[in-house]
């Protein structure tokens, strides 16, 4: 089998991940969309292996890896998910705005400023 | 191994951790801050009393290795050229630390303050004292501390805002310059690799003429920032004019003379690019003393009107500093060294005059001193005209030795530039004259229009004494500083 | 001897100012030891100088180093010296003790006298430095004393300002002063004014080294003895106290820019251009001052103007070469200056005012004073027996020699601006004798009777009288100044004498024909111009003292206004700048990882452009 066909798999996988985490405002979903970057990684990196016939196949040890960490993010991930349902009761990524950086109310800041 | 460096560098240090130790007895904190500054002077004169003697070398030197991996050594040793800036260190710390005795900074915590004073006096000596780049870099920078918290915190209690954005405005403006002076230590070890003082003169044939143009360009950014030379002089009226009187001695005996030091040491470093841009700092020089003066001119503020005078005075010993030769040397370091004490002086006694009146706008101070509290008037009189540079007193020396550097320039320099910057010089000179006259006929003469205020306290002439002592010393024997020899140990450098 | 004469006077002064204020008497009787002791030092080593064949004896082997050639610390008394000394010290005796009487009970007298201790000793120094720079050590403190001095009533404001005026002019000459000294130094190899001297002598200095000094010090002699172009400073510096004036004009300050060209002569004479400058400028400053000092209506104004004609008389004669008949004047001119101004403080003592206008019918109630005024305007005017008789006549016979051979041109010139002013002098001398002593008593302060004033105030008065009377035949001594006296030049003697008593006797003829009214009501509307000095200063405001007020004003102003706003702007860039970045950190995760996508791709097409060499 050709190299290209899994590169343009993943690439479209890849793709449909980064467009899914910038676009949509569902956490979960945003979640997904990492899941599916993950995945186009794990699949170059088992096709490259193929491709190379690696003698240590260290590209599917290291996809074996990145199932692991995807396995744990994706737990961490619905972890801080519910967290936010239960204190916000929404997961609106667009709404969840707490780490802007906003004036606080420094009177003195606030005049050196102005001056 | 702690040579007497280290402990004149030590001691003030020591002290301030006691004076912070004894920050609930207020008077106490005050004379334990005298008793290690008096200690610190007695300390500084020894070293320097040694460069006499000496063939012109370093004396009291100590070399261990620091920071291997860095090439960076703990060099420590005065010359001929530094024992004088250490004692005249030493002794504005004292007279700083004696003025506290009695009088408590407007707003309160004295220890404090007595103890960023002794910290800045041990950082400001580890400065001249430094022979090795980075830790002269490490010292340079420490100054700043103490000094932005004394202007920050004990500055005008009338202006908040304005003492902060002032404190700030120096520090900002001396770390860029700072940094850039780092940059230049920096090329000079890539192309000589070493950071030794003493060894880099002789190391300077290795360095190409591009790098030295640039270090010298990057050293007279760094330490014009500091000096300041014309234009980088924008931050030295506002810190002066908000920092408390301690601050202003300090800023202007002690720090401006980092800059002027840093120059005078360490463009001999670079000798080829020093030539090529000596003219550009000459000519800096003369646009500040007449720039200064003409500020002087018109200024309603006494404190600003001193700050300028430095900015003019400054322009003296960077004229001096661009002649490249022996005779420059020697004047710009006399010119400092009369500078730092007259300068202390005028900035104590425009204190006291603040202290009484509450303000120094020329508005608010009235008239005719001389009749309201005439000790004070006559103190003002005296350290104005030691500062226009009467023959006599230590002022004129070196102003003079200046213009006459200026007359006989290194052979590489063009003679006729310089002929015009020792004309202008000389004009800046009488501009000079005609500010603090001006001065001295709006504030201490005229008819009284206030009431009388306190005359000169016992513990101020205390504090005074010992730079009146010093300007007319300087001037009526400025063979203290100009001994045959004092010339040619300087030229053993190179 | 030397260092008896400094230390004594500055061991008073310093004396004076530190327990002076625990007794009255203590400050005037210290002034008065002081000085005695120093005029006695001066006398011993005048005694030793006039002496036949005396050599110059040098004290002092200190030395500065400069890191070129070195400055020495060298004191050297030859008869030029010798006399200066003597003069004053002599004058600053009779100054101590004339102020005891005429400012007894003034609260500043301990500086008072303090600083006029300090200003002799700083005289002495001048006269006695074998250094430029310890010369210029004594001129400049010379010149801060001076501006003391003039300021002692801090509260007039004439007296602050003729102050200031008074040092920042001769300040300024002084700069130029400075640089002559650096162009000698190095044209002559030393500081060393002996060796300088011997250089110029030798022919070691070039022509136009020897221009390029001259001309430079020509300026600080220029302003320190109130020639034009800086001469305005003299008649304002009138405020200070009657004796100080006598002690500036006398003795010291203006004295020192004749002696330090008569010093300096032999380079002088190297450089035509110098001499040539030197003689027009003293032709101009002899007539213009005049001129004013004919129109003025102020005593001590009349008597300030005249001290700079006749210092211009000096430099007429050392512009020719005439050494001794300049410094003869000097001497003479020292002598007659200080009784006139002496006597005119006596008068101003009596009436309470120093305006002619307020004076009037003097001579019955202050026989003493008029006598020796008398005296002294005559020694002024040119009059025989009198000193000043002798000592212009050298002058104008200097002239007359240099106009026969030698430099014809300047020596023309000098003999008829001489013979000119020397009528001018005695009409304007008459004119303040008569308007002083004679006719009606003028003004509204009648209501106090004039009187004689105290003998401690005569004392002196009688003194320099006696002086200017038996001091020609001194002045004239053959051999004296290591010169042969200069021949009489009868012919020129006639001439100045006539022209002398014509300008009299014109003053006395208006001085009638106006009923006894002020003589120069007599020049019509040339009086109003001459008694506003042909608004030199007027022209000095405009051109110089305003323009460097604008000047200043506008640094002020760049600093407080444009330096502010670029440093200002350098804040406030900084701040928004904060902003922008502030502005993209807004909470929303999805674009902070936007960004952090298009970064990346960038950098791949970055890459991918440039290629992975």
């Amino acid at each position: 089998m050709p190299l290209l066909f899994p590169l343009v798999v993943s690439s479209a996988l890849f793709g449909i991940g980064v467009y899914v985490v910038l676009a949509r405002r569902h956490a979960v979903l945003v979640l997904m969309g990492v899941e599916l970057m993950l995945n186009a990684v794990n699949l170059n990196l088992v096709a490259f292996d193929a491709w190379w016939h690696d003698t240590f196949d260290s590209g599917q040890v290291l996809a074996l890896f990145v199932i692991a960490i995807a396995a744990a993010e994706i737990g961490l991930g619905l972890a801080i998910v519910l967290v936010v349902f239960r204190t916000h009761r929404h997961v609106d990524v667009d709404n969840l705005r707490e780490l802007a950086d906003r004036d606080a109310p420094d009177p003195e800041r606030v005049a050196g400023a102005s001056s | 191994m702690i040579g007497g460096l280290e402990i004149i560098i030590g001691l003030p240090l020591l002290g301030a951790l006691v004076v912070l130790l004894l920050s609930r007895r207020d008077t106490v904190a005050a004379w334990v801050g005298v008793a290690f500054g008096s200690a610190t002077l007695a300390g500084s004169v020894v070293p320097w009393a040694a460069t006499i003697d000496d063939g012109g070398g370093y004396v009291a030197r100590s070399d261990t290795a620091w920071i291997r991996a860095l090439d960076v050594r703990w060099a420590l040793g005065l010359d001929r050229l530094s024992a004088p800036l250490v004692v005249l260190t030493a002794l504005l710390s004292w007279c700083c630390l004696v003025a506290l005795v009695r009088r408590a900074p407007s707003c309160g915590a004295r220890p404090g303050l007595v103890a960023l004073v002794l910290v800045l006096e041990s950082a400001s000596i580890g400065t001249f004292a430094a022979l090795d780049l980075i830790v002269f870099f490490v010292f340079f920078e420490l100054v700043l501390i103490p000094m932005w918290f004394v202007i920050a915190d004990w500055g005008d209690e009338h202006d908040p805002v304005g003492r902060r954005r002032a404190a700030t405005r120096f520090l900002v403006t001396t770390v860029t310059g700072s940094a850039l002076m780092l940059v230049g230590f920096l090329l000079l070890h890539a192309r000589t690799g070493t950071f030794d003082v003493t060894e880099l003169p002789s190391r300077a044939g290795q360095i190409g003429a591009g790098t030295q143009v640039l270090v010298a360009v990057l050293f007279l950014l760094g330490f014009g920032a500091k000096v300041p030379v014309w234009p980088l002089h924008f931050w030295l009226p506002d810190a002066h004019s908000k920092a408390p009187t301690v601050g202003s001695v300090l800023l202007a005996g002690v720090l401006l003379k980092l800059g002027t030091y840093g120059l005078l040491r360490f463009w001999a470093d670079v000798p080829d690019g020093a030539v090529r841009v000596a003219p550009y700092l000459g000519a800096l020089g003369v646009v500040g003393i007449v720039y200064g003066a003409l500020a002087c001119l018109a200024q309603t503020d006494l404190k600003r009107l001193i700050a300028y005078s430095s900015v003019g005075h400054m322009g003296f010993v960077l004229l001096a500093i661009s002649t490249l030769t022996e005779q420059g040397r020697l004047a710009a370091n006399f010119a400092n060294v009369a500078h730092g004490i007259i300068t202390a002086l005028l900035f104590f006694v425009v204190g006291a005059v603040k202290d009484r009146v509450g303000t120094t706008e020329l508005a608010g101070i009235g008239r005719a001193l001389y009749a309201r509290a005439p000790h004070l008037g006559a103190a003002f009189g005296f350290a104005a005209v030691a500062s226009l540079g009467l023959p006599g007193l230590a002022g004129f020396w070196g102003e003079m030795l200046s213009m006459l550097a200026a007359y006989s320039p290194a052979a590489a320099l063009s003679r006729s530039t310089y002929v015009v910057f020792m004309v202008v010089a000389g004009l800046g000179a009488v501009l000079t004259t005609a500010y603090f006259v001006v001065a001295i006929r709006r504030v201490c003469q005229g008819v009284p229009d206030r009431d009388a205020v306190g005359d000169v306290g016992r513990d101020e002439w205390v504090a005074w004494s010992p730079l009146v002592a010093s300007v007319l010393a300087l001037g009526i024997f400025p063979v203290i500083m100009l001994w045959s020899g004092s010339a040619s140990a300087l030229a053993g450098r190179r | 001897m030397t260092l008896l004469v400094l230390l004594s006077l500055l061991i008073a002064a310093i004396l004076s100012v530190a327990v002076g204020h625990r007794d009255d008497r203590l400050p005037p009787l210290l002034g008065v030891v002081g000085a005695m002791v120093a005029w006695i030092g001066s006398v011993l080593i005048g005694v030793q100088q006039w002496g036949m064949g005396a050599t110059a004896a040098s004290t002092g082997t200190g030395q500065v180093a400069t890191g070129g050639l070195p400055i020495s610390v060298t004191l050297r008394v030859d008869q030029l010296s010798a006399s200066m000394l003597v003069l004053a010290t002599s004058v600053a005796l009779l100054v101590q003790v004339y102020s005891v009487a005429y400012l007894r009970g003034d609260p500043r007298y301990p500086s008072y006298t303090a600083f006029v201790g300090v200003f002799t000793a700083a005289m002495a120094l001048v006269v006695m430095a074998d250094d430029l720079f310890v010369l210029l050590v004594g001129w400049e403190v010379m010149g801060v004393c001076s501006y003391v001095l003039i300021s002692h009533h801090w509260e007039l404001e004439p007296a602050r300002s003729g102050a200031v005026k008074a040092f920042v002019m001769t300040r300024l000459g002084d700069i130029g002063l400075l640089f002559g000294f650096f162009v000698l130094g190095k044209a002559a190899g030393t500081y060393r004014i002996s060796e300088i001297v011997a250089a110029a002598r030798g022919g070691e200095i070039t022509g136009h080294e020897a221009t390029a000094a001259a001309l430079l010090v020509l300026c600080g002699v220029v302003g320190k003895s109130a020639q034009f172009p800086l001469h305005s400073w003299l008649p304002d510096a009138m405020p200070g106290p009657t004796p100080i004036s006598a002690l500036i004009h006398a003795a010291t300050m203006v004295a020192a820019g004749v002696f330090l060209v008569a010093r300096l002569l032999p380079v002088f004479g190297l450089s035509d251009v110098a001499m040539n400058l030197l003689a027009a400028i003293a032709c101009l400053t002899m007539v213009g001052s005049a001129l004013f000092a004919l129109a003025a209506d102020d005593l001590k104004r009349v008597l300030a103007w005249s001290t700079v004609s006749q210092l211009a008389y000096m430099f007429a004669a050392l512009s020719l070469g005439g050494y001794a008949a300049g410094v003869e004047h000097l001497l003479s001119h020292g002598a007659f200056k200080a009784l006139l101004f002496l006597a005119a403080g006596s008068v101003i003592h009596a009436v309470g005012t120093q305006r002619l206008d307020g004076m009037g019918g003097l001579r019955t109630s202050m026989p003493v004073t008029f006598v020796t005024m008398t005296i002294g305007f005559a020694a002024l005017a040119g009059l025989p027996p009198f000193v000043g008789f002798f000592s212009k006549d050298a002058v104008l016979g200097v002239a007359a020699d240099q106009a026969a051979n030698g430099s014809a041109a300047r020596g023309w010139l000098v003999l008829v601006v001489g013979v000119l002013v020397a009528g001018l002098t005695s009409a304007y001398a008459t004119r303040a004798w008569l308007m002083t002593f004679f006719g009606p008593r003028r003004g509204h302060a009648t209501d106090v009777a004039p009187h004689e004033s105290s003998w401690l105030m005569l004392g002196p008065m009688v003194v320099l009288a006696g002086l200017s009377v038996v001091g020609g035949a001194a002045v004239v001594k053959p051999g004296f100044l290591g010169v042969d006296a200069e021949g009489a030049h009868l012919p020129v003697v006639l001439v100045s004498l006539a022209v002398a008593l014509g300008g009299a006797a014109v003053t006395v003829v208006q001085w009638q024909r106006l009923r006894r009214a002020d003589p120069a009501l007599a020049l019509g509307r040339l009086r109003p111009v001459l008694a506003r000095e042909a608004r030199y200063d007027d022209l000095v405001g405009a051109l110089v003292v305003r323009p460097t007020g604008w000047a200043a004003r506008f640094t002020r102003l760049n600093e407080e206004d444009v330096v502010e706003t670029y440093v200002g702007g350098v804040d406030s860039s900084g701040q928004w700048a904060a902003r922008l970045v502030r502005w993209t950190h807004n909470g929303n995760a999805q674009r902070y990882v936007t960004a952090v996508v298009i970064g990346a791709v960038a950098v791949a097409v970055v890459i991918g452009v440039v290629g992975p060499s």
